[in-house]
Parts: C-alpha cells; structure tokens; sequence
C-alpha cells in the first residue's frame, strides 16, 4: 500500500495541526513587549495540573440534542486519540454555547439550521442520525457537507452546507486553540496538541535553544495574566 | 490519391505513406479493452450510493481484454459538463497492478486505511475539491450529468506519490497507455420525494 512505502512518511491530522497551528498561535506573542516580563521563564510542565475533560455546566443557548449533535462534529473535527485529548476535551463545544450569546449571537439561527440539517442530511444518506454513525462515516458525512454535497434535493441544507462547516469548524478552532480566557482551550491542551511553548515577554538565548529542541517547558499562562494585556471592555 | 497519369513510382510512394501513416497512428491509439461494473452501466443512473445522496462510496470496477504488457493501470473519474475549464474530476486512483481485475467498491477515503487486497501500493490523486479520495456526483438541482470512468493500461510499473492532479497523472503516463477502456453512467439527484428520512 503506498502508505506504508519507504520514503512516504504517514502524516496525522495532528500533526497537520501542529504544523498549520504553531504559526498562528506563535502569532499572539507581541514583539514589541518581548523585553518586558520575565516572570514566567521557570514555569515548568511539572508543576501544572494533568489536562482532564472540561467542567460541565448548564447549556446557554444550545439544546441537549442540538448540543449533542454540534459534540459528535467537534470530536471529528479535532478527534482525541492515543497521543492527547482533542477539541471536546478543550471545552470547544461549551466555548460555542457560551460563544452563542456574546460575540455570536447573530450565528445562533445558523447553528439551529445548521445542526438540524446535518442530523437531516445523516439521515438521508447514511440511514441514520449523525451520532450514532460510525467514526468513518462521520468523517464522509462531513467532507459531503464541507465540500457542499449536503446542499439541496432534499438532502437537508437549504443553504451552502459548506458555510456551516467552516463556521462550526473556525468556532472549533477559536475553542481550542485560543487564548483559555475566551472559555475555551481548558487546561492549555489546544496549544499542548500543537507544541506551542505559550506566550512570553522574553525568550532568552537558553530559552531559544530549549524550544529548538523541543525541550522548553510550555509557559501555560493567558496573554491576559501579563499586565499589558487587556481584553476588550476592561480599558482603565 | 494517386491518378493514373502520376509515374507508378509516386503512386508507390503515395501508398508506402499511407501505410506508414496509418501504422504510427495505430501506435499512438490504445487498445481499447472493456471496463464494466455489477452496479453500474453506461447510460443508465449510476446508485445513489455513489454519491452524496448516498454513502458516496467510491463505485466497483471490472475490466478485460487488457492489452498483452499491462503492467498497471490508472483510472479517472470525470465530468465533461463540469468545472472551469471542464472537466471536474471526482476521482483519480493509480499504481494499480497490471494483475488486478477490477477496483471493488469503497476504497478508502482516509490514506491511514489500507487498500483492499490486490491493490498493494494504490494511490488516489487529488479531485477537483483537492482531497485525495472519491467524492460522488452531486450535479446542480435537477440537471443530468455523465460521468466518465476512464481506464488506462500502462506498458510500465510507475511509483507515483499519492495526490497527483490529473494533468500530473497525464503527464506521467504520456507514452505509457497501451490501452484505455471506458464507461459513462449518469446522475441526477434524487429529488425530495425519494428521501430516506424516517
């Protein structure tokens, strides 16, 4: 099989991510504050808590089918397996729901829609609810909606099931690998999937060499944590 | 052609070109040979299995009277009532072994999965959505399209990387088919009323 043949490396969704990720998630780090801070240098991995699931909790805009079937997506998107936990893990599906009455309120009817057609259009074509699919088809489910398939002759979506899948799947994104203040990325796992070694005001030659590496202990701290960041509406 | 005025030499002439002709033209044309399906035929709809209204499994292929030096084959799934410039390609597999009879229904659509047996070192290359797998047809509202499974014999064994596009695959066989076969079912989405929502 060509995937097992010399020379051609199997490549993970995982590591797909580490390598689409680290940039952008490197991207939060300011330059100009990089002489400023250097507090955080010695926070070791060890120190920290193990990652767990996310704190449960009341649903603030989602139903429980909705929220169970927008969960049976987002484990797809970002799956756990044998080398850490994934976006469900991250808290990405409670980082939507609380999303869904903040900055996202107007997305609220299209997740309505969007989740209702997807557990439509499962059933359409695969004879079954979403969740209760196999992970496969779960995954051929979603490429179709992705790349539109989902859309029209009653297939469930009256709009483009491909502008549903790149909102949910750019939320799921936000959940998992965003700054923990938003409410998502619990216990720093988003950016422990990519590698990111957290956001520093200063990396110093040893740190450099550290992360270079692979070896420097992630800095698992919020942006907010350092005193020159403010999120917005806490201006003095 | 040769009039009878022409000194006979030219007209020899004329006919040893011809010959000549003809003989390169049959070296540039392959064999045809018969690429069939047990679900599906020429002309007719193709199940909506293969498509998004279905599992959208890729379809099984059956193919004989391969030209004598097969030593693998590539096949393509495409639609020439499609995509900006035509056609839109649903489907690209190669480094099929010249031994195999056919493609069986549902290769893998995830590269982690292993190929089916008899299929050691099968690639997909890349569609017109860019994924290296089979995506079925999904043609706009209630239009009918066809859709050409192209079947080549090569005279070589290739080790061509997963995710080629066609004009990669094209480029990579030029001088190598040997034989090609064909056959073009059709789709058109199954409107509401044929739903299979409870």
């Amino acid at each position: 099989m060509a995937d097992e043949s010399p020379g051609r490396p199997r490549i993970s969704r995982r590591d797909l991510l580490k390598t689409a990720g680290a940039a952008g998630a490197a991207a939060l780090i300011p330059g100009a504050a990089a002489a400023e801070e250097a507090s955080v240098a010695g926070t070791t991995a060890a120190a920290l808590p193990p990652a767990t699931v996310a704190p449960s909790g009341p649903l603030m805009n989602l139903t429980a089918r909705e929220a169970e079937i927008l969960s049976a997506m987002v484990d797809r998107l970002i799956p756990s397996d044998d080398m850490g936990p994934g976006a469900l893990e991250a808290g990405a599906l409670r980082f939507i729901d609380r999303m869904l009455s903040e900055a996202e309120a107007d997305s609220v009817s299209a997740y309505r829609s969007g989740l209702a057609a997807l557990d439509h259009y499962s059933r359409y074509s695969r004879g079954a609810p979403f969740v209760e699919l196999s992970g496969r088809d779960k995954d051929s489910v979603l490429i179709d909606v992705q790349l539109g398939g989902a859309t029209g002759a009653g297939a469930g979506f009256q709009g483009s099931s491909g502008s549903f899948f790149n909102m949910v799947k750019s939320h799921t994104w936000q959940g998992t690998f965003g700054d923990p203040s938003y409410g998502g990325n619990v216990n720093f796992i988003g950016w422990d999937i990519l590698g990111y070694p957290g956001v520093r005001m200063r990396v110093s030659a040893e740190d450099q060499r550290l992360m270079e590496a692979g070896q420097l202990p992630p800095a698992r701290r919020s942006a907010y944590e350092y005193g020159q960041f403010q999120m917005s509406g806490e201006e003095d | 052609m040769c009039r009878a005025s022409r000194p006979a030499g030219r007209c020899l002439g004329c006919a040893l070109l011809i010959v000549a002709t003809a003989s390169a033209l049959q070296a540039q044309t392959p064999t045809t040979f018969i690429v069939d399906s047990p679900t599906m035929a020429t002309g007719e709809m193709m199940p909506r299995d293969y498509s998004p209204d279905g599992r959208n499994v890729s379809p099984p292929l059956t193919w004989r009277g391969l030209p004598a030096g097969t030593r693998q084959l590539a096949v393509i799934c495409q639609d020439h009532g499609a995509g900006n410039p035509p056609p839109w390609v649903h489907w690209i597999i190669y480094n099929i072994p010249g031994s195999a009879s056919g493609l069986p229904e549902g290769i893998p659509f995830d590269s982690s999965d292993p190929m089916p047996a008899g299929l050691a070192g099968a690639a997909q290359g890349n569609n017109g959505w860019g994924l290296s797998m089979y995506r079925g047809p999904a043609p706009p509202g209630e239009s009918l399209h066809h859709y050409h499974f192209a079947v080549f014999a090569l005279d070589t064994e290739l080790d061509l990387p997963p995710g080629l596009t066609r004009a990669e695959l094209f480029e990579a066989i030029e001088g190598h088919v040997i034989g090609q076969g064909d056959m073009t079912p059709h789709y058109r989405r199954h409107p509401a009323t044929d739903d299979r929502t409870p």
